[in-house]
């Protein structure tokens, strides 16, 4: 158990920001939020383009609707405001073709004014007034006569053909007094004299001459006409002359700027008509209407566009005329006051005037069509966007307080706030507007709202998903930990959950490993520990059992070489020189070489015991005390001594129940000649002369050891054995010397080396044979005991 | 039967026996299981045991002996004919071969 235990490990934070978890969360939540924005983005900007677009498309009908209506009703009201002047027009026009066509039928005109005069209703009597030095008819008159002081004759009574303009224009009263009755509402009718008189009929009564004389003193001091309205007698003379200087074609009728009644205090219009002589060569006076601005005010300021739009009227020059008190302080308007004519106040009241720059510069049309401006008037400080519509009425012909006749057309103008006229635009761009935001706020909402669900819903899963990730890491570092009793459960059958499968086959692995591991490491170590015991005990021993037989060992070597032939003895021998080299393979050689001496026989044996080691070593040294042994017993016959040794060391071998023999040959030299006997190795003898013999020594003997009874098998062999003669004898360990590629070094190499130092001392030439075999062998092991012994005939 | 070392192999087909490669015994004990196969070999009592050494190119000492001992151990058995196969033209088998034919007269030494 692990300290893990102890402690176990933390749970992953919830949203660690390097967890898969989290970079999961991220990865998730980043790309649906990027997919919601990117679709969010596309629907909000179509529904931005559709609100515009439909925006666009209101606006431009509306504005169209707008402007057509706005043309129409100015148009409608343009042609009303023409039909009244139209009546008007006519109305005076009838008055004053009846005049007309009196003057023109002077002897009806005479008849009629006669037979009017008869009547007291219609000739009523004129009243000398001696304040103004005029006469006039009196109260309850059908009609107010004035004559002014000037066409009066001295007996304050009209000068004669006044008199008689008086009577003949008496017909007026009824003409007008119809006229008044009927028709367009007008403030009064009157009929003015020709300039030579001047008389002034005024339908209805009223106390003309009075209401002159207080509004305009000295009026009578000067001609009517002249006074009251210069300069249009002459334009009309001038007619005359020039009918084509009429500024309106064909149109008599003659305006008069508004101006402030002298009598009513209003403000009015008067229309005059000039009446013409028969021959029309002069001005016969004229016929005239007054009427108020009222009837033309209420029809422009009946116009009502939108909630606070208005109409009014104005002259080419920018005076207005008519206009409701809300629109001329909306226009910023004023009357200019104590602007007086001779006869008549004007008014004052100029657009050019206004208190706003906007208004102040407004152009007038110049023709017939309807013209539609956008202006911005300031209104408490703040600028706002208005429609000002404009449309010229029919010209008519004005007597202007200069003194001429000109063309003059009114306009009409409507004023209409622009918020006013495209409320239902502005209602649609609001309502368009907020649909849009609300689209745009449910858009939001909607990606705020999915956003936070697919958060929730990925959170869960990844919880889900990552919780067998995060368990499988809190696993893995708890088998870091070395604890192998850790398990995961992951209960999704995905990859994850296989990963988990895996991990626990693992983990159970490594534990059943690791633990086995341990057993088994205890198991091997015990095992280990009384191993080396034993080992130490067998060491121990083994060690002991060295040291005694190295001790051993040592000694039977010592006594092997100890027996062999001293240098001394060897070189006592007369008439031999011997030489002799032995190197067991082991510390004990089984090789086995001997000079034995005994007064003159000298008898030198060698042999090899089969193997090498102790055993051998014993077993060559058994050989060589017998053989001395039986040497010492004067045992001259080769056969026998050969027997003899066989049959003791047989008996030997079997006592010891060893498993070895020998090849075992004797030499016994007697002056020149060698008696061979016994079977070992080829026997080589080199003459003097350098001539190599070979001689087979097989026939000779058999193994010693391997039978009890040899004799049948021993034989003798002589060989010469001259002097200079030298004689080779070798055990297999010479000739069965393996070079590196196993190749023997065999007999041949032996005599050929024997062959090249002939004539050498037997040192040398055993010297030198050592030499060429341990050339052969070089760095190869050496397999058996090597002996060889060189016997030279002096 | 077969004994196998890295430098000889002996085995047997049927009654004979066969040595190959080059044999240095070490020591008798070395070659135990090679007189053990030759023994069990003749405890079959087979009418004739045959050496066939002619691939054998090598014998010590020790081998040599090994097959004198069992050239004996024949001997006591006159019913069963030894026949031993070598070649003259292996140095050992030449001189050693004609041992065996020494110690029992009966072998049969074809030297071909």
């Amino acid at each position: 158990m692990t300290d893990l235990d102890a402690t176990p490990p933390r749970p992953w934070p919830v949203l660690r920001l390097n967890s898969f978890r989290a970079k999961f969360l991220i990865v998730v939540g980043g790309a649906v939020l990027f997919d919601l924005l990117v679709g969010g983005g596309v629907a909000l900007w179509n529904v931005n383009r559709l609100s515009r677009d439909a925006t666009q498309q209101i606006e431009s009908g509306l504005t169209k609707a707008s402007q057509e209506y706005l043309q129409n009703y100015i148009e409608t009201t343009a042609l009303r405001a023409d039909l009244l002047f139209g009546r008007m027009h006519s109305e005076v026009t009838a008055l004053a073709a009846s005049m007309q066509r009196l003057i023109d039928y002077p002897e009806a005109k005479d008849a009629i004014g006669k037979a009017l005069a008869k009547n007291p209703y219609f000739n009523a009597p004129l009243a000398y007034d001696a304040t103004g030095n005029w006469v006039q008819t009196r109260q309850g008159s059908p009609s107010v006569m004035s004559v002014w002081g000037y066409l009066l004759s001295a007996d304050h009574q009209p000068k004669p053909e006044i008199l008689r303009d008086i009577q003949e224009s008496a017909i007026f009263d009824i003409f007008g007094t119809s006229q008044m009755s009927t028709g367009a509402k007008k403030l009064q009718v009157y009929y003015v004299g020709p300039k030579a008189g001047p008389i002034m009929r005024t339908i209805p009564y009223s106390d003309q001459a009075q209401t002159f004389d207080k509004l305009y003193p000295g009026h009578d001091k000067a001609n009517f006409w002249d006074f009251f309205f210069p300069g249009v007698y002459e334009g009309w003379e001038g007619w005359i002359r020039e009918p084509d200087s009429r500024p309106v074609k064909g149109d008599d009728i003659t305006a008069t700027a508004p101006y402030i009644d002298a009598i009513t205090g209003k403000l009015i219009v008067s229309f005059f008509h000039p009446l013409w002589t028969k021959d029309r060569n002069n001005v016969a006076g004229m016929v005239a209407a007054d009427v108020t601005l009222d009837q033309l005010a209420d029809i422009v300021e009946s116009v009502k566009v939108a909630d606070t739009g208005f109409g009014f009227l104005t002259m080419s020059n920018g005076n207005v005329l008519a206009i409701k008190p809300e629109g001329e302080k909306m226009l910023g308007l004023k009357i200019a006051s104590g602007a007086a004519g001779q006869g008549v106040t004007g008014l004052d009241r100029s657009l050019k005037k206004s208190t706003h720059a906007t208004v102040a510069a407004l152009e007038l049309p110049a023709d017939d069509k309807t013209v539609i401006k956008h202006i911005s008037i300031e209104e408490n400080g703040k600028a706002q966007p208005y429609i000002v519509v404009l449309r010229r009425l029919n010209p008519v012909n004005l007597w202007n307080s200069t003194g001429s006749i000109t063309a003059e057309t009114l306009m009409l103008g409507f004023v209409v706030p622009e918020r006013e006229i495209y409320a239902s635009l502005l209602a649609a761009q609001q309502s368009i507007s907020s649909a849009t935001n609300r689209i745009l706020i449910t858009q939001v909402i909607a990606v705020i709202v999915s956003l936070l669900i697919v958060f929730a819903a990925v959170f869960g899963i990844s919880k889900r998903i990552t919780a067998g990730l995060s368990a499988l890491a809190g696993a893995a570092k708890r088998l870091q930990a070395k604890d192998y009793s850790v398990r995961v459960s992951i209960p999704t059958r995905d990859e994850v959950g296989a990963v988990g499968v895996a991990f626990n086959r693992m983990a159970e692995q490594i534990s059943f490993h690791t633990e086995n591991l341990e057993q088994l490491v205890d198991e091997r170590t015990r095992e280990l520990g009384d191993a080396n015991q034993e080992i130490s005990a067998l060491n121990e021993k083994l060690r002991d059992e060295n040291v005694r037989l190295g001790a051993e060992l040592a000694v039977a070597r010592q006594i092997q070489m100890m027996v062999l032939p001293k240098q001394f003895e060897l070189e006592a021998i007369p008439g031999l020189e011997i030489a002799a080299y032995m190197r067991p393979a082991d510390e004990v050689g089984g090789d086995y070489y001997d000079v034995l001496q005994n007064g003159s026989r000298v008898k030198i044996g060698i042999g090899d015991v089969t193997g090498h080691g102790l055993e051998s070593g014993v077993l060559m040294l058994m050989v060589q005390s017998v053989a001395r042994a039986l040497q010492e017993t004067d045992e001259a016959n080769p056969h026998q001594f050969l027997d003899r040794l066989n049959r003791a060391i047989y008996k030997n071998i079997e006592r010891t129940n060893t498993d070895k023999h020998l090849s075992l040959a004797f030499l016994d030299f007697e002056d020149e000649r060698v008696t061979l006997s016994g079977q070992h190795e080829d026997v080589l003898v080199v003459r003097a002369d350098g001539e190599v013999e070979r001689i087979d020594t097989i026939d000779l003997g058999l193994p010693v050891g391997l039978e009890n009874d040899i004799s049948k098998f021993i034989a003798t062999r002589d060989i010469l054995f001259g002097s200079g003669d030298v004689i080779v004898l070798h055990t297999d360990g010479v000739t069965e010397a393996e070079d590196h590629e196993r190749k023997l070094f065999g007999f041949e190499r032996l005599s050929q080396s024997v062959q090249r130092r002939h004539g050498s001392s037997a040192e040398d030439i055993k010297t030198g044979i050592i030499d060429d075999l341990m050339a052969h062998i070089g760095i190869q092991k050496i397999h058996d005991d090597i002996t060889l012994v060189i016997i030279r005939h002096t | 039967m077969e004994i196998k070392t890295d430098d000889y192999r002996v085995w047997t087909e049927g009654s004979e026996i066969f040595f190959d490669g080059a044999m240095r015994l070490a020591s008798s004990d070395a070659g135990a299981s090679i007189t053990a196969l030759a023994t069990r070999v003749l405890a079959s009592n087979p009418a004739s045991i045959t050496l066939n050494l002619k691939d054998l190119h090598f014998l010590n000492s020790s081998g040599i002996n090994l097959l004198a001992k069992f050239t004996i151990e024949v001997r006591k058995h006159p019913d069963v004919r030894l026949v031993v196969r070598g070649t003259p033209d292996i140095p050992w088998q030449s001189k050693s071969l004609p041992n065996l034919k020494k110690l029992h007269p009966a072998v049969v030494l074809l030297m071909d």
